[in-house]
């Protein structure tokens, strides 16, 4: 198990999405919603295009912490509000995620880690935080 | 058809368990790109978020409640959370029971906040998914 102080910076990550992801995403999911594949229907539904899936984002942005940790199995607690969707074109630069991470608290066994993911100049998640047992 | 707060407590179970294969691990550990070995092999665990995965039988249970008349493509995942008791791995047979906890409404715009608790069929707690979705019924 890891040992950890407050305020330690773990190694950021950033992610390419590009449409094929998104395919070989809905694809391992089950989720089939055309705004993760279909630009007719992303902008029918008043989006600027096809937009990454939240959970793909979400399964991207705790590889900060796991990769991170000795073992994934020592994460306790995850969560993510989804605040601003990752639009990733159809081409071959795709869309780049940047994640970074922050050790906010640690007691009692445990660390709360704030999590921070910006596609361009956005943050796309909010209140993006994990739980892990540390020593 | 419509949605209030007498539909919190409403659960709703998938209506078969999920039985969690070490290649189904890694080939969702492939699609979202992360190359850990904790989710290769026999003795593999899967992704944190591949709970979603397996608790996504019970929302469709809870989307096919026509009392609650809600629609899909009028969604929006707002929030999602995961308590771990610990990781799922290869072998694993899940059940998975959604329960509405709040139902809140602002105009057209519904907040609906469900657990989708993950146990194996024996029982045992391996993790608690929470989930805030808004559903729009302008015009519906």
């Amino acid at each position: 198990m890891k040992t950890v102080e407050v305020g330690a910076e773990l190694p950021p990550l950033t992610v390419t999405f590009r449409r094929d992801d998104l395919v070989r995403y809905a694809g391992a999911s089950g989720d089939f919603n055309p705004i993760h594949w279909s630009d007719r229907m992303a902008s029918a539904l008043g989006l600027p295009g096809v937009i990454a899936h939240g959970m793909l984002t979400m399964a991207s942005a705790i590889r900060v912490v796991t990769d991170w940790l000795d073992d994934p199995a020592d994460l306790v607690e995850y969560g993510v509000r989804f605040t601003k969707p990752v639009v990733v074109p159809d081409d071959d630069k795709g869309a780049n995620v940047t994640f970074s991470a922050k050790v906010d608290k640690v007691a009692e066994g445990l660390a709360e880690i704030d999590i921070t993911a910006v596609a361009g100049e956005e943050k796309v998640l909010g209140r993006a935080r994990a739980v892990v047992r540390v020593q | 058809m419509t949605i209030d707060a007498t539909m919190v407590g409403r659960s709703y179970a998938a209506a078969e368990s999920y039985q969690v294969g070490r290649e189904k691990i890694r080939e969702f550990a492939d699609a979202i790109g992360d190359p850990n070995p904790a989710y290769r092999g026999d003795d593999a665990i899967a992704p944190p978020t591949f709970a979603f995965v397996v608790s996504s039988r019970a929302l469709e249970e809870l989307l096919n409640d026509e009392e609650l008349g809600l629609r899909l493509d009028r969604i929006v995942h707002g929030a999602q959370k995961f308590a771990y008791t610990r990781p799922i791995k290869a072998g694993d047979e899940i059940a998975a029971t959604a329960t509405i906890t709040t139902v809140r409404k602002a105009g057209d715009v519904e907040v609906i906040m469900y657990d989708t608790a993950l146990t194996t069929v024996d029982g045992e707690p391996i993790a608690t998914a929470t989930s805030t979705l808004s559903h729009n019924r302008a015009g519906a």
